[in-house]
């Protein structure tokens, strides 16, 4: 009797465990019976009721998925070889349908790869590399370099962005009999490839150095103008200060030549009387002992020698 | 009940029942005491607890201690809303502190990307963000950290395609950040992942190692740029102000001159009227007194003093004055 019990209680256990289920809000989930799908595909959480034993749960992600693609090495139009790495978001948008083509996620991300790896070759191959790489045609600001340093960007016609939404749309069209859903693919990372990256750091190094060579110059060539005004400049001041002077000196010479000849130029007296002092002190300052002076008798001063009523 | 009656001892000495009452009343209890601890959950201070009943959301609980349905019928999830999370690019932090050590070993694919002048850059950046709708965060998206990656790099390079590897290291390197900022809190509220960005920090923003010293030799060359053109100026200024100075000096000695010049011309020839007036009055006199003054200031000095009688021009014997004057 008491065995009896315990039994009942075992049987009804396995049966409630077989029957009730929970769907978390996570999940979604699709109920098989003997590998038929029957009923709606179920996403509202909560606890449920199957027949047990005969039905068979298969539960799902409602969530939004990640793919995320290996990198993989492509040439853009123009030829360049590039890494290309990509990811996605996705979705299970019909349980049922998932199931039948996919059966696991397993499935869908082979199926994804194939498709957006594809996709996003096709893509690439299509569009020069700045193409790629850029999403829109703004103009980089003004750097530290000067203006004739400044990279001016080329107009590009697709960009980034819509090249990202070419292959999502490319993509979405080849998903929707699989019962997924994508919802974004972008480029997460783009990289040379090893050989190309030494032509590109080649190619910086280069345009480096002739930045920095202009620099140098540019250095020079102003030191030399500074060099060179500072010369000018010397000079213009040096002049100037000269003619200032010169004319300064000129204008008083000429006011000493105004006032000598007013006090000497009066009259035939005055001239007269003029050259004789001047003579007289230009006797004085020019004659010295180096000199030998010969008198006739007949002049002026040694006159009287010979005769003291001379005149 | 009786005191020690044989049959009281034969029952004594039989072989115990199993206390299957006892056992039960002991499972009961512990399975009570089970259900009484699985009923309370407590919610740290930096966290939010999400609670779910059979599967479905219920609500959301602050922190604090909280009843819930035991026996896994309400399952909680406890996300640390309040703590700032962290992620890294390009590099790891390998040990934090004061002196916090990084690794940028392994990480070189996450931070080599291209300018938009198809150049290469090395951009380590940290994304500082909050879950801020548990919820989301817990049933929207799967793998949020990793979405979150993807999202930041896929965005980082977005960014950084549309500038110059210049701007990238220098100038536009806030503007990076911050756009990167805006640019993925949208695409988290697309996403639904229940996170708010609360901030985007470039780290060291390099040219590649390989490019590195050629970015230096410009550093350098504007470094030598500055100086020669420094130099320049210190000689200019070393001399022209001086030069200046000198010319007002040349100026000046022309004035004074000028002034020396005039009042001397000036005193000549008040001297010259004062002397003449006084001639005037006795002019003959006069011509002679200077005339015989100025002689006996100079004849001292002369050595040779020959006179020569007009008279006895051929025979005469030269007078020397002066020489005779010594031999005597």
């Amino acid at each position: 009797m008491r065995w009896g019990i315990v039994t009942a209680v075992l049987l009804l256990w396995i049966v409630l465990a077989n029957s009730l289920y929970v769907v978390n809000e996570a999940e979604q989930v699709i109920i098989t019976q003997f590998g038929k799908p029957v009923g709606e595909p179920i996403d509202a959480p909560g606890l449920k009721l199957k027949i047990p034993f005969v039905q068979t749960i298969h539960r799902f992600d409602r969530r939004f998925l990640e793919w995320d693609g290996d990198a993989n090495e492509l040439p853009t139009r123009d030829k360049r070889f590039i890494w290309v790495n990509t990811y996605a978001r996705w979705r299970i948008s019909d349980p049922l349908l998932y199931f039948q083509r996919l059966r696991d996620e397993r499935g869908a991300q082979t199926r994804l790869d194939d498709i957006l790896d594809g996709e996003t070759r096709n893509a690439i191959a299509n569009h020069d590399l700045v193409e790629v790489i850029r999403s829109t045609n703004r103009q980089p600001a003004d750097s530290d370099l000067d203006a004739e340093e400044q990279t001016i960007f080329a107009q590009i016609e697709t960009g980034r962005r819509a090249i990202q939404e070419t292959i999502l749309a490319a993509a979405q069209q080849r998903v929707t009999d699989l019962g997924i859903e994508i919802l974004d693919l972008r480029f997460k990372r783009i990289n040379y490839v090893e050989e190309v990256r030494k032509k590109v750091y080649e190619r910086m190094i280069a345009e480096r150095r002739r930045i920095a060579d202009r620099f140098r110059s540019e250095g020079q060539g102003e030191a030399q103008r500074i060099l060179g005004e500072k010369e000018r400049e010397l000079k213009r001041i040096q002049s100037e200060a000269y003619r200032t002077a010169q004319s300064i000196i000129g204008r008083a010479d000429a006011e000493a030549t105004r006032i000598f000849a007013g006090a000497y130029d009066r009259s035939p007296q005055t001239r007269s009387f003029y050259s004789f002092l001047k003579t007289m002190e230009t006797y004085e300052t020019t004659i010295d002992d180096k000199t030998s002076l010969i008198f006739s008798t007949d002049s002026e001063f040694t006159g009287y020698l010979r005769d003291s009523t001379q005149r | 009940m009786s005191q020690g009656g044989y049959g009281d001892e034969i029952r004594e000495i039989r072989v115990p029942r199993p206390p299957i009452r006892r056992l039960l009343a002991l499972a009961i209890v512990v399975l009570i005491v089970i259900i009484a601890l699985s009923s309370f959950y407590t919610v740290g201070p930096e966290e939010n607890g999400v609670v779910l009943r059979f599967g479905r959301f219920m609500r959301t609980t602050e922190p604090g201690l909280h009843f819930k349905f035991p026996m896994g019928v309400e399952r909680v999830y406890k996300i640390p809303v309040q703590r700032q999370l962290k992620e890294e690019f390009g590099f790891t932090t390998v040990s934090s502190g004061i002196r916090s050590q990084y690794s940028t070993s392994g990480r070189a694919g996450e931070s080599n990307m291209l300018t938009g002048d198809l150049n290469a850059a090395v951009v380590e950046w940290v994304v500082q963000y909050r879950i801020v709708d548990s919820y989301k965060h817990l049933f929207r998206v799967r793998s949020p950290r990793e979405t979150l990656r993807a999202m930041s790099e896929a965005i980082m390079r977005e960014v950084v395609g549309d500038r110059t590897v210049n701007e990238v290291l220098t100038v536009g390197r806030q503007e990076v950040a911050s756009l990167v900022e805006v640019q993925l809190q949208e695409l988290c509220d697309q996403y639904e992942l229940g996170v708010k960005v609360e901030q985007v920090v470039l780290q060291d923003v390099n040219p590649p190692d390989p490019v590195k010293p050629a970015f230096n030799e410009v550093n350098e060359a504007q470094q030598e740029r500055e100086r020669l053109i420094n130099e320049a100026q210190s000689e200019y200024n070393q001399v022209i102000p001086r030069a200046k100075g000198e010319a007002l000096q040349t100026i000046e000695r022309a004035e004074g001159y000028a002034l020396d010049r005039v009042n001397r011309a000036q005193g000549d020839a008040e001297r010259f009227d004062a002397i003449f007036t006084a001639y005037q009055s006795a002019p003959e006199v006069t011509r002679k007194r200077i005339y015989l003054e100025t002689m006996g200031k100079i004849l001292p000095k002369v050595k040779d003093k020959i006179l020569i009688d007009e008279k006895l021009r051929s025979v005469l014997p030269l007078l020397n004055l002066d020489r005779r004057g010594e031999e005597k």
